[in-house]
């Protein structure tokens, strides 16, 4: 039996804020904003949705995405979270290279599972 | 790191691999220091290289004159205009909606456009529209994250004074900071470019040349003797003059790899000398180069038929090199680093420099003169290059005074020409002061040079002859 989508949304939720607060480590919590701008402009060009995310300097949420779920279930949640934690990595890689955002999807997947980062997928 | 390659010459050498990418530097300098055509070189020789850039004019000149200014430049393409090389007018935005709406503005249009660098010039023009100072900081350094952000090269161009770039918040905010200023020297109105910060690499602190032609700019490094202590290997070989006599007191001729001063008055004989160690190498198929700031090649070739030398046969078979920079021309910053150039090209074995005087006469600066031939000596050695410096001693008649400027301290060798009254003629002697690690004659023979080339005669055997 599938998950409800809600725990999913709460999952994605808790992973996103880790990975927020692990690369704020570097980055600070300004540029961590300026990231996610960065990655939810880019990745709105495929999913309207994921301009639904709700960020700022104290943090970031997904409920404006879970109450647009509601009304379209059949949104691919599992492929825009995906893709969004794939593209923050890889700028994130460039960013500060590829041995501290290791550390970070290794801390990610740890925690979630699979994180879809490939250190030498640039 | 990964760099961005500025593709402008030696630049790259300087800065030991090119700019961190995703910083953010400020080219600095007052107007007409060459700021706006140092970054367009380098957003030209990026976009030969792929890269896209946007480059943001403000107040200071408009994009149409820069167009059309930079259509002298052969790095300038108007292929790349438009596709690699977008310029936009933030003035606009700036004039018509404030200076709270510059950043929006910046990254839609680094959302349009992604490019991989981003010029706003000028940016000292923003920070003239803003209100206070505290209101600024905070732009450049939201500015500063953002276009980081975007994985952005950025250079901010501007009209700063030298005295500023310590005081305001954006050189705080700066990974690299590139000063450009003129000065005035020995009547060439000169280029120079320093490094003041570049977080992320090593760079060559100092003083650079640089020039503006129609290649676009070339920089000329600043050359600083090594303060580690030079090691080199000591060969035995000998590399004579094929002049008998003198290499005989030499047991053999100069040790391999030294450097030799030649130091007389004028007229004795300093050129032919030096002249006959490069043909006497080519005789032996062995690549020399004449560096002459004295004489052009011509007048050094009626001097070498004169004394009866094979001379043209060896330019024409490349065994020998001259190089005529003429004293007017002579631009010690530039011609210094160009001479190792030639040097390491041409694979020369024997080296001249006629004279090092003339060199000495282009500098302002005793010091920067010393440090420059102490760099080209160190560099000589390194390659094992048997060089002859020559050097002119203003008093006639006595040997004591080799160089004014302790220059004799850095050669191995040193051989002095001078004249000597004998009763109502002048003659030419000549002996050898020192001979670094090797056994040479003390003896003070005279010379004369003839159309048979260089004689050495007897011993001086009068020492009141000498005076």
């Amino acid at each position: 039996m599938s998950e409800p989508i809600e725990n999913q949304i709460e999952r994605y939720e808790t992973l996103l804020r880790e990975m927020w607060t692990a690369s704020a480590k570097y980055l600070g919590m300004f540029s961590v904003k300026l990231l996610v701008e960065r990655v939810v402009w880019e990745l709105s060009l495929e999913y309207r949705e994921i301009e639904l995310l709700e960020y700022d300097q104290d943090g970031i949420s997904c409920a404006r995405i879970a109450a647009s779920l509601k009304k379209n279930p059949d949104l691919p949640v599992d492929d825009m979270f995906a893709k969004f934690t794939t593209r923050y990595l890889k700028i994130l890689a460039r960013l500060l290279g590829h041995e501290k955002t290791e550390k970070i999807a290794k801390k990610l997947n740890e925690e979630f599972g699979r994180i879809p980062f490939d250190s030498k997928g640039e | 790191m990964d760099k961005l390659k500025t593709g402008i010459k030696n630049l790259d050498h300087i800065l030991c691999g090119g700019i961190p990418v995703y910083s953010l530097n400020i080219v600095s300098g007052s107007p007409g220091s060459g700021k706006t055509i140092f970054v367009q070189n380098i957003i030209f020789n990026s976009a030969r290289n792929g890269l896209k850039s946007l480059y943001l004019t403000t107040i200071s000149e408009s994009q149409f004159k820069m167009v059309r200014h930079l259509q002298e430049f052969e790095f300038f393409s108007d292929d790349f205009l438009g596709d690699k090389v977008i310029y936009g007018d933030l003035g606009a935005v700036l004039r018509e909606q404030g200076t709270d709406k510059v950043l929006g503005y910046l990254t839609e249009m680094i959302k349009r456009h992604l490019p991989n660098i981003v010029v706003i010039d000028s940016f000292k023009a923003i920070r003239d529209i803003f209100p206070d100072e505290k209101t600024f900081k905070a732009f450049v350094f939201d500015l500063a994250a953002a276009l980081s952000i975007w994985e952005v090269t950025v250079f901010l161009v501007g009209e700063y004074e030298e005295q500023e770039l310590t005081l305001l918040s954006e050189f705080a905010v700066a990974d690299g900071i590139f000063h450009l200023y003129g000065q005035e020297e020995k009547r060439f109105q000169k280029r120079y470019l320093r490094i003041l910060k570049m977080r992320g690499t090593n760079f060559e602190q100092g003083e650079h040349l640089f020039q503006i032609s129609h290649a676009g700019i070339e920089v000329y490094p600043r050359m600083r003797p090594e303060g580690k202590e030079l090691h080199y290997e000591v060969r035995p070989g000998r590399k004579g003059f094929g002049i008998t006599g003198l290499d005989e007191m030499l047991c053999g001729g100069l040790t391999e790899g030294t450097i030799t001063l030649i130091s007389g008055g004028t007229g004795t004989g300093k050129t032919a000398f030096a002249l006959k160690f490069l043909l006497d190498g080519a005789e032996k198929g062995e690549k020399g180069l004449f560096l002459s700031f004295e004489e052009p090649v011509a007048q050094l070739q009626d001097t070498a038929r004169h004394l009866g030398w094979e001379m043209d046969r060896y330019l024409a078979e490349g065994r020998l090199d001259i190089k005529f920079i003429s004293p007017i021309e002579l631009d010690i910053d530039k011609h210094a680093f160009e001479i190792l150039d030639m040097v390491r090209e041409k694979k020369v074995e024997r080296f001249v420099i006629d004279s090092i005087s003339s060199f000495e006469s282009r500098v302002s600066d005793i010091q920067k003169y010393k440090d420059y031939l102490w760099a080209i000596g160190q560099q000589l050695k390194r390659r094992h290059i048997t060089t002859i410096f020559t050097v002119l001693n203003e008093d006639l008649f006595s040997p004591m005074v080799v160089t004014k400027a302790q220059i004799s301290l850095m050669t191995d060798n040193i051989i002095i020409l001078r004249y000597v009254e004998d009763d109502s003629s002048i003659k030419k002697v000549f002996g050898i002061l020192k001979a670094r690690g090797s056994n040479h004659s003390r003896a003070l023979r005279e010379y004369e040079i003839t159309p048979n080339g260089i004689n050495i005669l007897g011993k001086l055997d009068r020492a009141n002859m000498l005076r």
